[in-house]
């Protein structure tokens, strides 16, 4: 392992890694546009010159690989000098209406001008080169005027979607990023794009004048999209979710996540989230009601039900949720199932080779981890249909959706819901309990990998809904059988100690980046050959 | 360290002296409002304080040549403001050099604190301060105003614009509706003090 010397402090790295990525394990931010660590080096920027004893001229971090002995120098006055005159060089085209562009705050422009330029444009705004601006490429808005030519989105497009859709056009002082005829763009991954730009010149059309991003608080979390569990940052302003952008994890979505998963954010805020509950008076007609009521109701029928009840988790809780909904079915010694997915929303899109997996739900592996899947749905349709389920418990409503299942709903006498949106199939039930969403909840996913990552409130739920858990708890307490735990963090101490593969496991050390578990995960109940 | 009871000798027994004191104070002033003229007070509101030209009143959102908003919406002042009392939400302008434009801008004036921050703030003299200082209404809701009572701003012409530090700046002039009605009906220039008018 090659040791060297960066600004006078000793690091010994692994063979091959740049003079760039050893400066930033020390901390030491060398100023850069075109390095990005999850594409490849193109080294066209030159921003990130520094100075190497023994090397006459200034090289870049970026395409510099660290050997045994190297010093290398970011902050001597040659290396300070090519700074400066880098960016001086890169803005004298800039059209400078950071007023107007949504960039502005996170702008790599912006940043490296006030750490390493501060000099005065020797160019007039009216001598500049005009450029292209405003052009719309669908989910992408284009300014080419803005643009410092890094190519981060050309190598995107070839590396990570493999489209190609982006290319440099003309000479000189106006080379400008198009693409052919201006087709607009058309992947599911057209968001990060505007993720990678480091300035300004592509900016994403869904963000586009909302908001200006100083005014954004973040929360950490994960994307619940499908069962690759992206890490991604929530922006929020004022308890309303404002954007989600990709968390860097090198071990799940890279720096990348695909824009199904980012326009979630847009399901919380729905004006048709269940924010209240209800329950079907005497005239069976739906009359609102508290949520501890309506817990009264439903823990009553299920006590009466007792062993011919039957519940259905949904893939989409958190473990917590699913482990109080376990913890319930014991309690009630009812049937238990959960269901993967919804048919319908395999359609929409396939899966791709990218992140975008077939599941569309984020903890089917923690269903089967916590094993869930004890029934069976089928069998416990067929039940209904039989007569031999007196109360049904569903989180989410995906069972309501089922055409198959219409007939087998219709016999059971008493069905609860916790349900997060309004859906016309909810008049199936009797009553309806408010859940929170994803993101406004703690907890941890498990994803097809057997990675558990954590989930983060970043908005209050609407109105009185509540995490699953906590109806659930609600329910348990009903039935003289409480949780000690008052919290997700101590709900899933308890999962830690019970659930096989999970042991040691806790909010500490799932931590920002998930925790990944033995991929085998817990031998199967095996029937030995012969038995 | 155990409490310490500390006792204070408090008179509290002045006798009148002090009495008649305050009210001698109180009797001086009346007949010198009555017979000298010396009032410390003003006939509000037939009569008004002379205010600085610096004055930082109620604000005034500026125009473009053709009328529309100088502003564009890149939330400097909203940015600046210590009360939180300005709310934009912008749109799309169809001419591509400027793109952006407030299509909601008010100023909460109950919220304000007339600091100035904003004028200061802004990077295109789009907003700047009046001397009007004489704020009425009804309701609350009243008092958060709106993108286009700020360019109108009817009463401008009363009082005259306050603080605009930008005023020299003389290669992005602005329009300002009520002055240029002030200068057409009334023939009045006002100007920043020592300062020759526009």
């Amino acid at each position: 392992m090659p040791r060297c010397t960066i600004d006078g402090r000793e690091i010994e790295v692994p063979a091959g890694t740049s003079v760039i990525q050893a400066a930033a394990k020390l901390g030491i931010e060398v100023p850069h546009f075109c390095y990005h660590p999850d594409l490849p080096v193109d080294g066209n920027c030159r921003m990130c010159l520094v100075e190497i004893e023994k090397m006459p001229k200034l090289q870049i971090a970026c395409n510099t690989t660290v050997s045994d002995g190297m010093v290398v120098r970011t902050t001597s006055p040659k290396a300070v000098e090519a700074h400066r005159t880098t960016l001086e060089f890169l803005l004298i085209n800039h059209p400078i209406d950071c007023p107007v562009c949504d960039q502005a705050g996170e702008c790599y422009l912006q940043d490296n001008y006030m750490v390493h330029g501060l000099h005065q444009s020797k160019v007039e705004l009216e001598e500049k080169v005009r450029k292209r601006k405003v052009v719309d490429l669908g989910p992408i808005v284009l300014d080419a005027e803005r643009c410092v030519l890094c190519s981060r989105c050309i190598r995107f497009e070839n590396t990570v979607t493999g489209t190609g859709s982006f290319e440099f056009r003309n000479r000189g002082d106006h080379t400008e990023i198009a693409t052919f005829e201006n087709r607009p763009i058309v992947h599911n991954y057209a968001g990060n794009l505007a993720d990678i730009c480091p300035v300004g010149a592509l900016l994403s059309h869904d963000f586009r004048f909302k908001m200006r991003v100083w005014f954004l608080e973040s929360t950490d979390s994960v994307c619940r999209g499908c069962s690759t569990g992206c890490n991604v940052r929530m922006d929020h302003r004022d308890g309303e979710l404002q954007r989600f952008v990709p968390r860097r994890n090198v071990e799940v979505n890279q720096s990348w996540i695909c824009d199904l998963g980012r326009m979630l954010y847009k399901d919380v805020a729905l004006r048709t989230r269940v924010s209240r509950a209800r329950r079907r008076g005497a005239s069976g007609a739906w009359e609102p009601a508290g949520v501890e009521e309506t817990l009264d109701d439903a823990a009553e029928r299920l006590r009466e039900a007792g062993g011919a009840s039957a519940l259905v988790a949904s893939p989409r809780g958190t473990n917590e949720d699913l482990f109080a909904f376990g913890s319930l079915a014991d309690a009630l010694g009812a049937r238990l199932d959960f269901r993967v997915g919804d048919p319908q929303q395999k359609l929409q899109v396939r899966e791709d080779n990218v992140l975008l997996r077939a599941d569309r739900n984020p903890n089917t592996q923690g269903c089967l981890d916590q094993g869930l899947g004890r029934t069976g749905v089928a069998a416990i349709l067929a039940d209904c249909r039989a007569g031999a389920v007196r109360a049904l418990l569903l989180q989410g409503t995906e069972l309501l959706h089922l055409p198959e299942a219409r007939d087998a709903l219709a016999a059971v006498p008493f069905i609860a819901v916790m349900a997060t949106h309004e859906v016309p199939e909810l008049d199936l039930a009797h009553a309806v309990l408010p859940a929170a969403e994803w993101a406004e909840v703690d907890g941890t996913f498990t994803n097809y990998r057997r990675r558990v990552q954590r989930v983060r409130p970043a908005v209050p739920p609407p109105g009185e809904a509540r995490p699953g858990w906590q109806l659930a708890a609600g329910l348990l307490r009903r039935l003289g059988t409480p949780f000690t735990a008052t919290s997700a963090r101590e709900l899933f101490l308890e999962v830690a100690r019970t659930v096989p593969g999970y042991a040691g496991l806790d909010y500490k050390v799932v931590g920002s980046t998930g925790r990944a578990l033995e991929t085998e995960g817990p031998a199967p109940p095996v029937v030995a050959a012969g038995a | 360290m155990a409490a310490r009871v500390v006792t204070v000798d408090r008179n509290t027994h002045p006798g009148v002296g002090p009495i008649l004191l305050g009210m001698w104070i109180t009797l001086k002033n009346l007949l010198a409002t009555l017979f000298l003229g010396q009032a410390s007070t003003i006939q509000y509101p037939e009569e008004k304080r002379k205010t600085s030209g610096r004055y930082r009143g109620i604000h005034v959102l500026t125009a473009r040549q053709d009328g529309t908003p100088k502003c564009v919406a890149c939330y400097m002042c909203a940015t600046a403001c210590p009360a939180e009392c300005i709310y934009i939400e912008s749109g799309e302008r169809p001419e591509i050099t400027i793109e952006k434009y407030p299509t909601r801008f008010e100023i909460d004036l109950l919220r304000c604190v007339y600091c100035g921050f904003c004028v200061d703030a802004c990077p295109e003299e789009a907003i700047i301060m009046s001397r009007e200082n004489d704020l009425v209404g009804r309701s609350r809701e009243e008092m958060i105003i709106d993108r286009d009572r700020l360019m109108a701003r009817g009463k401008l012409a009363e009082h005259g614009p306050g603080y605009r530090p930008e005023e020299h700046d003389v290669r992005r002039p602005v329009r300002i509706a009520a002055l240029e009605r002030l200068e057409a009906e009334h023939g009045i220039v006002p100007g920043m003090p020592g300062r020759p008018g526009r």
